[in-house]
């Protein structure tokens, strides 16, 4: 009886003050903007997943949702975490999924890089088939600026007169009238990796081959992919919603080490969350044991959902963070393009 | 043998739009967009940014079929502003956004060069 009157004077007060903080403008009650802001693992079941981004989502409660550019340069942050070689690890805070999304499918499928295109087989008398040789060379990372080929504009007076008549190419029709060396520089083309193998060879085979690199996109095939992998995920975060206090504490300690910590002594001693994202292997952990109901009510598991984590891991050609400059870059012109032609 | 050309998934072809747009017969202040080449990487995009405006009433996209290179956006509004203008200011809103974050990363990077030797 006494603990049931207890939850009314509770309920009732939280009503309270969720009437009064939806008094003020602009303000969401706690319990939304913790709906709107962080999604809740359960132990068998993700809450909260969906983003609220309608304009009139909470038009009822008198709140204006919808975007505005000073909101955004407000909320909006980029924290760059490690680079290590070829691989990048940087937040973006305040971003709408949809904008990650089309980050990370750009990088994947849009950035053009150079790579082996045709391969004129001379001779091959190796084990190892023609057709799967040349899909094997395909996917060599080739380092060369992909800008270097890109069109050029050809103006009438550029034309110029062959004193010495026609200087047209015979078999494969891919002669270029002159050294690459002039494009490329001293450094020519080379390829990223010196150590990748292509193909084992008994005594007596040969392979003879002449390839031609051209500039493409990953959407047409693969190879063409700027990046090994990238993905984006969101920052997790342990909450303690009650007090875990004594041994309990103490065996939280032990069940994560590192991630709990226990703060002051004797029996009021009580467990400390630590940063989630140093202690990553642990989460799946925490995940589980917010469903066991030693725990449920004391530890929860949620991940903000606009905090992305964004890790590019580059093949080598161009690096990481110029990757993702590129992808901004390519979207950025696609939105002009649209505009242009509406 | 009648496989598709892979550049197709890409370039407009000869005489197509790259962005039209068709006003809907029964529904006020509603148009459909035809985007030719573009996926749900702008298909979504766009969703998105249209949503957040005020004047929009429902916006959406489908992109019919994997071998069909195009997408459609299909947006209502309250009537003060045309879908035409509402799309105009998501695409001009989505180049801000994109124009903050850039140079967001390049002051990262910035910070990152000389804070490191090791960083290109």
């Amino acid at each position: 009886m006494g603990s049931d009157s207890k939850t009314v004077r509770t309920s009732k007060k939280q009503r309270a003050d969720q009437a009064a903080s939806a008094d003020q403008p602009g303000q969401l009650p706690e319990h939304l903007q913790n709906q709107q802001q962080y999604m809740t693992c359960g132990d068998n079941l993700n809450y909260n997943v969906s983003i609220g981004n309608s304009a009139h989502l909470f038009s009822a409660l008198g709140i204006d949702n919808s975007w505005s550019h000073k909101k955004f340069q407000r909320d909006l942050r980029v924290a760059m975490k490690w680079v290590k070689g070829n691989d990048m690890e940087f937040d973006i805070i305040g971003i709408d999924p949809a904008i990650a999304n089309a980050l990370r499918r750009i990088l994947i499928s849009e950035i053009p890089t150079v790579a082996i295109e045709h391969v004129y087989m001379v001779q091959n008398t190796s084990i190892i088939a023609c057709e799967v040789l040349s899909h094997r060379l395909g996917l060599v990372p080739v380092l060369v600026d992909p800008d270097l080929l890109k069109d050029k504009l050809v103006k009438s007076g550029q034309l110029v007169w062959l004193p010495n008549g026609s200087e047209m190419p015979e078999e494969t029709n891919c002669r270029f009238a002159s050294s690459q060396s002039s494009l490329l520089g001293a450094e020519g083309a080379r390829l990223v990796h010196d150590d990748i193998l292509l193909a084992k060879m008994r005594p007596g085979q040969e392979i003879v081959l002449e390839a031609h690199c051209i500039r493409g996109i990953g959407a047409e095939h693969a190879k063409w992919s700027p990046v090994a992998t990238a993905w984006y995920r969101l920052q997790p975060e342990v909450v303690i919603l009650e007090p875990i206090v004594g041994s309990k504490a103490d065996s939280l300690a032990q069940i994560c080490p590192g991630l709990f910590t226990v703060e002051g002594s004797g029996p009021s001693r009580r467990a400390v969350a630590g940063n989630a994202r140093q202690h990553e292997k642990q989460l799946e952990k925490v995940r589980r044991m917010s469903g066991e109901e030693e725990w449920s009510e004391h530890l929860q598991l949620r991940k903000r959902k606009d905090h992305f984590i964004f890790t590019i891991e580059s093949t080598g050609i161009l690096p990481p963070h110029q990757l993702f400059l590129r992808s901004l870059d390519q979207l950025a012109a696609k939105c002009d393009k649209l505009l242009e032609h509406l | 043998m009648n496989a598709p050309d892979r550049f197709e998934r890409f370039v407009v072809p000869e005489g197509v739009r790259k962005i039209s747009l068709e006003k809907d017969t029964k529904i006020t202040n509603a148009a459909t967009f035809t985007l030719q080449r573009e996926d749900h990487t702008v298909g979504n995009l766009i969703r998105m940014q249209l949503l957040r405006d005020k004047e929009v009433t429902f916006a959406g996209y489908k992109f019919p079929h994997p071998l069909d290179y195009h997408i459609f956006i299909k947006v209502q509004t309250r009537g003060k502003k045309s879908p035409r203008e509402v799309m105009d200011d998501a695409l001009t809103d989505l180049c801000d956004e994109f124009e903050d974050i850039k140079s967001k990363f390049q002051g990262e990077v910035r910070r990152m060069r000389s804070s490191s030797s090791g960083f290109l």
